[in-house]
């Protein structure tokens, strides 16, 4: 059974469409990146998924069931955007404090160790720097063991060292065969730590897949020609193809190498390849389109 | 959740403004007032220093009910403490009733406190039986006043909850008669008092230590306000963490 799903998922605030028709299915033990520009929907899919909103249209199910009983039976646990701490609390306490409302939490030193707090576990929560309240906010997602943890533009606010520390803890906490959706806007983050890339803008599914097929996809480059009538079987195992499109006639493929995509289609098929186009992309340009025309 | 009841009740009594002006001011008014009025006696033969000792517990009480309620709810509400909480397994009734009971407990210090300076320092003495009748009413009768700043927590911002809160405070202590006896208002004050949840709560707290036990009309007032109250805390805090 699925981890997460989206089942044609629309959400309306008054006119504003914050997530448009999105499916999507995330398998147990995954780390999924959710990446997208601001206000693309990461937050509201995030909101969607533990119950905090109700779809406008469309079903939301986490283990197959409904968000509300998986909140319920602690089993997800979530590190939202917006989340202050309470100032007369210490770290210890505030952990232990949600640690204890889940029914099968970790050790309260593990969920120390995990966030790297345990220096800092007697410290109020109003004397803790930007990043280390956030590193106080990850504990509190953890501190449940939930199976499924939601984590929403997690390294804001924090500076190189926690960010190191924090993806550190994360893989850590993610070995264990759990399932974690995290929420970014940047590109570098969702390459270096998920296996799977969703790409979201305007509140759509823009694009799918490992990491490497995204930058393949968005920034590798395209071989464009005219294929009239001809048939275009095949052509996705080309080699470095990661893309196909055909569209009036013409198709275009997403390839990783065009060198090799060329010489196997003049060698390797019988296909009468006329007005052929190259073209290639950077990173950063490319990602903006994809995530622009959708 | 007892855990988070007992922690709820730690961050309060680490919080400085209501140590202030809980714990510490209605003594501190009671230590002053008794000394200048307490041998005088009421109209019913009760010295004012028992009186006194009534209306500054009252306070007490009245303040600490809505301190540990308006403001902090607000303020979790807003700052997304709240939101932390609805994505763990605490179902959404117990965060309230966490909370009243947590503002309940949070009373008796102010009571109890200006119940020993009492003994102490003024050498009130009365029955075990009336002082058990005496903390027991008093305790009570808080409710209508946590569900007050249950109310004003969830309609308000923090920002405004402050002001709002202060407001019903001290609005509600002296049209209440908490802080000048009520037998020198004149008539329309009397009649504004006739009405405040504040002036029966009191007068629970006057009668019995009257040695009358408490009187019906103020038991029904306290309580009429108490479901009013709680009735529009429980509407407004819907209404706040509606899911839509």
């Amino acid at each position: 059974m699925n981890a997460i799903t989206f089942d044609r998922v629309s959400k309306h605030y008054g006119d504003v469409l914050a997530v448009n028709d999105l499916s999507l299915a995330v398998e147990p033990g995954s780390t999924v990146a959710l990446l997208g520009p601001n206000g693309a929907g990461k937050s509201t899919s995030i909101s969607l998924l533990l119950g905090l909103l109700r779809p406008t249209s469309g079903r939301v199910s986490v283990h197959g069931r409904t968000p509300d009983e998986v909140v319920r039976d602690g089993e997800m646990g979530a590190m939202l955007q917006q989340g202050a701490l309470i100032p007369e609390l210490s770290v210890k306490e505030l952990v232990d404090l949600v640690r204890r409302l889940y029914p099968r939490p970790l050790p309260l030193d593990e969920v120390l160790e995990l966030a790297d707090l345990t220096g800092l576990a007697g410290r109020r929560a109003n004397k803790l720097s930007g990043g280390q309240a956030q590193r106080v906010r990850f504990a509190l997602a953890i501190a449940g063991a939930p199976k499924i943890l939601l984590l929403d533009e997690p390294t804001a606010a924090m500076d190189v060292e926690s960010r190191l520390r924090f993806w550190a803890g994360m893989h850590d906490y993610a070995a264990g065969g759990r399932t974690v959706l995290f929420a970014t806007h940047y590109l570098e983050e969702a390459d270096a730590h998920a296996d799977r890339v969703v790409v979201i803008a305007r509140g759509r599914l823009a694009a799918d897949g490992t990491a490497a097929e995204i930058k393949a996809g968005v920034g590798g480059q395209t071989v464009r020609f005219a294929l009239g009538g001809q048939p275009s079987a095949g052509l996705d195992r080309l080699p470095g193809v990661t893309a196909v499109e055909i569209a009036d006639g013409a198709v275009t493929l997403h390839t990783a190498d065009p060198d090799a995509t060329l010489a196997a289609l003049y060698r390797g098929t019988t296909l009468d390849v006329r007005h052929v186009q190259l073209s290639g992309a950077d990173l950063e340009a490319a990602f903006l389109a994809l995530t622009r025309e959708s | 959740m007892f855990y988070y009841a007992k922690t709820e009740a730690l961050r309060m009594l680490r919080n400085r403004r209501y140590l202030i002006f809980v714990v510490a001011f209605p003594v501190l008014l009671y230590l002053i007032n008794a000394n200048i009025y307490g041998k005088q006696t009421d109209d019913q033969g009760v010295a004012y220093n028992v009186v006194l000792m009534v209306s500054m517990a009252a306070y007490g009480a009245l303040a600490s009910a809505m301190m540990s309620s308006a403001v902090p709810w607000a303020t979790e509400r807003q700052s997304g403490w709240l939101r932390q909480l609805q994505i763990t397994p605490l179902p959404g009734w117990a965060i309230v009733a966490t909370k009243l009971w947590t503002a309940m407990l949070l009373v008796l210090p102010s009571l109890l406190l200006v119940s020993v300076v009492a003994i102490v320092q003024q050498h009130v003495s009365m029955p075990p039986a009336r002082w058990l009748g005496l903390l027991l009413a008093m305790w009570l009768g808080t409710i209508p006043f946590i569900a007050l700043g249950l109310a004003i927590g969830s309609m308000l911002s923090a920002d405004a909850a402050q002001p709002a809160a202060m407001l019903c405070m001290f609005g509600l202590a002296l049209a209440g008669g908490l802080w000048f006896p009520p037998e020198v208002f004149g008539s329309t004050m009397k009649a504004v008092a006739d009405v405040t949840p504040s002036y029966h709560y009191a007068a629970l707290g006057w009668s019995v230590v009257g040695g009358g036990g408490v009187e019906l009309a103020d038991v029904l007032v306290v309580a009429g306000w108490g479901v009013v109250l709680g009735l529009a805390a429980a509407y407004l805090y819907r209404r706040a963490t509606v899911r839509s």
